[in-house]
């Protein structure tokens, strides 16, 4: 079965470490996942930027990796990432700001993406709110 | 067929980006002609408040875009009776035109829906 | 259709468990997770809530967020994240509280 997951909080919410544990029991049970789809401030689970202490865990870290180990398709929505000042190269430009914090394998783009993913998958499961 | 998605929306207008971005998906997905419904639930129905006046918090104006739903072609828009009658709100007179709901209704609004957004 | 109602938030002080079960369907389930799972502490009023909704099988919790908290739970089932994604394919939507 497919599957579209919605984040909307950022790496140190509770609900961000919860989607990424659902993400990977997805995966485990054999499952796809459309599109992981961030969005309102959990654009800031997207930041490259997020500085752990050694004894905490980085779930930042973990979702880039788990994005980049299974090669899946994670869109950051470029209207809240503005809003949030979480930018790739091409914003930051754009807006002559000092910092990109937007790393691979994360992609910036609109609600459509949240909408298509919604319509391929079969399940929509949205963590957030924290 | 497209899948329906329905939006709840049930942050108050002014407690942060909450209320607009839930609208910013109702409206994205209007774009894209997708069957949606918008429902105001809990804190959700302070939106609905008629004469509000959004320059006093330097705030864009949160109910003309609310307004602006049937246009993107959202019209199935919806109010939880209870939250309004809780927070003292007319049904009557709202800013838009919804469909005041009771709990059995919202129930069986959130079962015909095939997936659902609460914000 | 049925959906599993997720909800994350502390039942105290919040609408969001006491609006789900207003409009919970009869064939509906709720996951608690995070601090919703304080619910689940004996003696308190979201407790007596959740056993006036009597939801029998229908009300779950997350087993990680139940044993950080010490909570010792009668009422909910506790899940793992396998069980989490089972569930969400169980019902044929899934509605978080965010």
């Amino acid at each position: 079965m497919k599957f579209a997951i919605a984040v909307f909080s950022p790496a140190h919410a509770p609900s961000s470490r919860r989607a990424l544990r659902f993400a990977e029991a997805v995966l485990a049970g054999g499952h796809e996942i459309a599109r992981l789809f961030f969005y309102q401030d959990g654009v800031h689970s997207a930041s490259a930027n997020i500085i752990t202490p050694q004894d905490e865990l980085d779930v930042a870290a973990q979702w880039r990796a788990f994005v980049s180990d299974h090669r899946l398709d994670a869109v950051v929505c470029i209207a809240a990432a503005l809003r949030r000042g979480v930018l790739d190269d091409t914003e930051a430009n754009r807006y002559q700001r000092p910092a990109v914090n937007l790393p691979m394998p994360w992609e910036l783009s609109g609600l459509g993406q949240l909408h298509e993913a919604a319509q391929l998958a079969d399940r929509l499961v949205c963590f957030g709110g924290d | 067929m497209a899948k329906s998605l329905l939006i709840i929306s049930r942050q108050a207008p002014w407690s942060g980006p909450s209320a607009r971005e839930a609208l910013d998906i109702a409206l994205a997905g209007g774009a894209f002609d997708l069957p949606l419904g918008m429902l105001f639930l809990d804190d959700g129905v302070f939106q609905l408040a008629a004469a509000q006046q959004p320059d006093a918090l330097q705030q864009k104006n949160l109910t003309a875009n609310l307004q602006a739903l049937p246009m993107f072609g959202v019209e199935e828009l919806f109010a939880c009776g209870h939250s309004l009658a809780r927070r003292g709100l007319d049904g009557d007179a709202l800013a838009l035109p919804v469909e005041v709901l009771d709990d059995s209704a919202l129930a069986a609004l959130i079962a015909r829906f095939d997936q659902v957004v609460t914000l | 259709m049925t959906t599993l109602h997720v909800i994350a938030h502390s039942p105290f002080g919040d609408e969001r468990l006491a609006s789900c079960l207003r409009l919970l369907g009869p064939q509906d389930a709720l996951l608690l997770c995070g601090d919703a799972t304080y619910a689940l502490k004996a003696g308190s009023e979201p407790f007596a809530a959740l056993q006036a909704a009597n939801l029998g099988e229908r009300l779950f919790a997350l087993a990680e967020d139940l044993q950080a908290r010490a909570l010792d739970n009668p009422l909910a089932k506790a899940v793992d994240y396998a069980a989490f994604v089972e569930l969400s394919l169980r019902h044929d939507k899934v509605n978080s509280w965010l």
